[in-house]
């Protein structure tokens, strides 16, 4: 799985803000581009930031496995005709040059989940995203983090305790059905929970942000970001 | 450090409360993600996330519905790993199947305007069969009509390959998820914001 690890990296220093900005330039203009020239350069790119952030690149593309099945198979459903000559390279070409610039994309947001740990991304969120609805988004996700692993806990429950009542032989729509109701009233009991302690502890619009700053280093990988979006324009 | 010296503004209990569902769904959407149920005649299990976001417009609303789903996208795009096969990153956002997480807030918005005519809820259970499965049939359109579109447009698929790929092989788990889902909100068991 593909988590912040902490680390002593360039790019763990960066502002994750920064490190937004370079993800979105990157994905601009690699969603502009498909032609080998412009792929070959932002392989480069790819490789530099990968190898800056020190991302283990074959635990990286086994954790996106999922999304590589689809870019696998993409190109050989695009190159497969009906009918003779039964396969077209040239269609099957485009495919996989389109596929490629996703897995590319993929690893350079790879590189920002592995050098951001979600109190810095929560803070980028709060400060950027400005008013109430930046405030409900930063501390929504916070919430998320925190809870996952209890939800999924209490998932875990729900499903061994069906499994040891034969629930498994019982039918899809029973099985989900069953989940879905188990699931949803414990996790509403929690939020209902959650809900009185955030009152009882002056839940606030205005509370205090976390901390956050821009250091000379993030200067040029702000302009980075600005160069590889503008390039999405070439 | 700076500080800042300005009245506290407190947040009113009902969105407090409507607030904390949406962000323990988001979190429930995000821990299903892993789960996969196998069922017959496909060779694509089913997972449950379709099946949270129509409950999230059902029982939370067009408005804090929606809000749920994006925080499930939020925490997903900062590496939370929330999306299928526990990945997660801005990447996945543009990726492959960047098109079907972009309409899940838009379907479970259209699911609560369906069925709620409004941000003032009712309860679902009370409202007649045929509108709940009209909302989620039309929801489960809008989802695979972007999520094949935008697979098509950026794998550069013909559009009848791109169903191929992306929707074909779904379309009976989807009919059992809307099943469940009306199962789930006709219990009664599960109250509105």
């Amino acid at each position: 799985m593909l988590t912040y690890e902490p680390g002593e990296t360039v790019v763990h220093d960066l502002d994750p803000r920064s490190k937004l900005a370079v993800q979105i330039g990157f994905a601009a203009t690699a969603l502009a581009h498909t032609a080998p020239r412009a792929l070959l350069g932002l392989s480069v790119v790819t490789a530099v930031v990968l190898a800056l952030a020190r991302v283990p690149l074959l635990r990286t593309l086994y954790a996106y496995r999922f999304a590589l099945v689809i870019l696998a198979v993409g190109p050989l459903v695009a190159a497969a005709t009906l009918g003779p000559p039964w396969i077209d390279l040239e269609a099957g070409l485009a495919t996989a040059l389109a596929s490629y610039r996703v897995l590319l994309i993929l690893l350079v947001s790879a590189a920002y989940v592995r050098t951001t740990p979600v109190r810095e991304s929560r803070a980028a969120i709060q400060r950027t995203i400005p008013g109430k609805p930046g405030q409900l988004l930063g501390i929504g996700v916070a919430l998320v983090f925190r809870f996952l692993p209890v939800v999924q806990s209490d998932l875990r429950t729900i499903r061994d305790a069906s499994a040891a009542r034969l629930g498994t032989e019982r039918s899809a729509r029973e099985r989900a059905t069953t989940i879905g109701l188990l699931g949803l009233s414990r996790t509403f009991d929690r939020a209902d929970r959650l809900s009185l302690a955030l009152r009882a502890r002056c839940f606030s619009w205005n509370p205090t942000l976390p901390a956050l700053a821009f250091s000379r280093r993030d200067a040029p990988v702000l302009g980075i970001a600005v160069a590889l979006l503008l390039t999405a324009f070439l | 450090m700076a500080t800042e010296q300005n009245d506290v503004e407190l947040v009113d209990g009902d969105v407090v409360h409507a607030f904390a569902r949406a962000a323990l769904l988001a979190t429930l959407l995000g821990a299903v993600a892993p789960i996969a149920i196998p069922i017959p005649f496909s060779p694509a299990p089913i997972t449950l996330q379709v099946l949270f976001v129509f409950l999230a417009g059902l029982l939370l609303g067009p408005l804090w519905g929606t809000v749920s789903i994006l925080l499930y996208l939020a925490a997903g795009a900062i590496g939370l790993p929330v999306f299928a096969g526990m990945a997660g990153g801005l990447g996945v956002l543009v990726g492959d199947s960047a098109g079907y997480l972009w309409s899940y807030p838009l379907a479970a918005c259209l699911i609560g305007l369906f069925v709620h005519r409004g941000t003032d809820l009712r309860d679902p259970a009370e409202i007649s069969t045929a509108l709940v499965v009209v909302a989620l049939v039309t929801a489960t359109v809008l989802i695979y009509g972007m999520g094949v579109g935008y697979m098509a447009w950026l794998l550069e698929l013909e559009l009848w390959e791109a169903i191929t790929v992306g929707a074909l092989w779904f379309v009976p788990g989807e009919l059992l998820k809307i099943a469940a889902a009306v199962a789930i909100v006709e219990s009664g068991r599960i109250d509105t914001v």
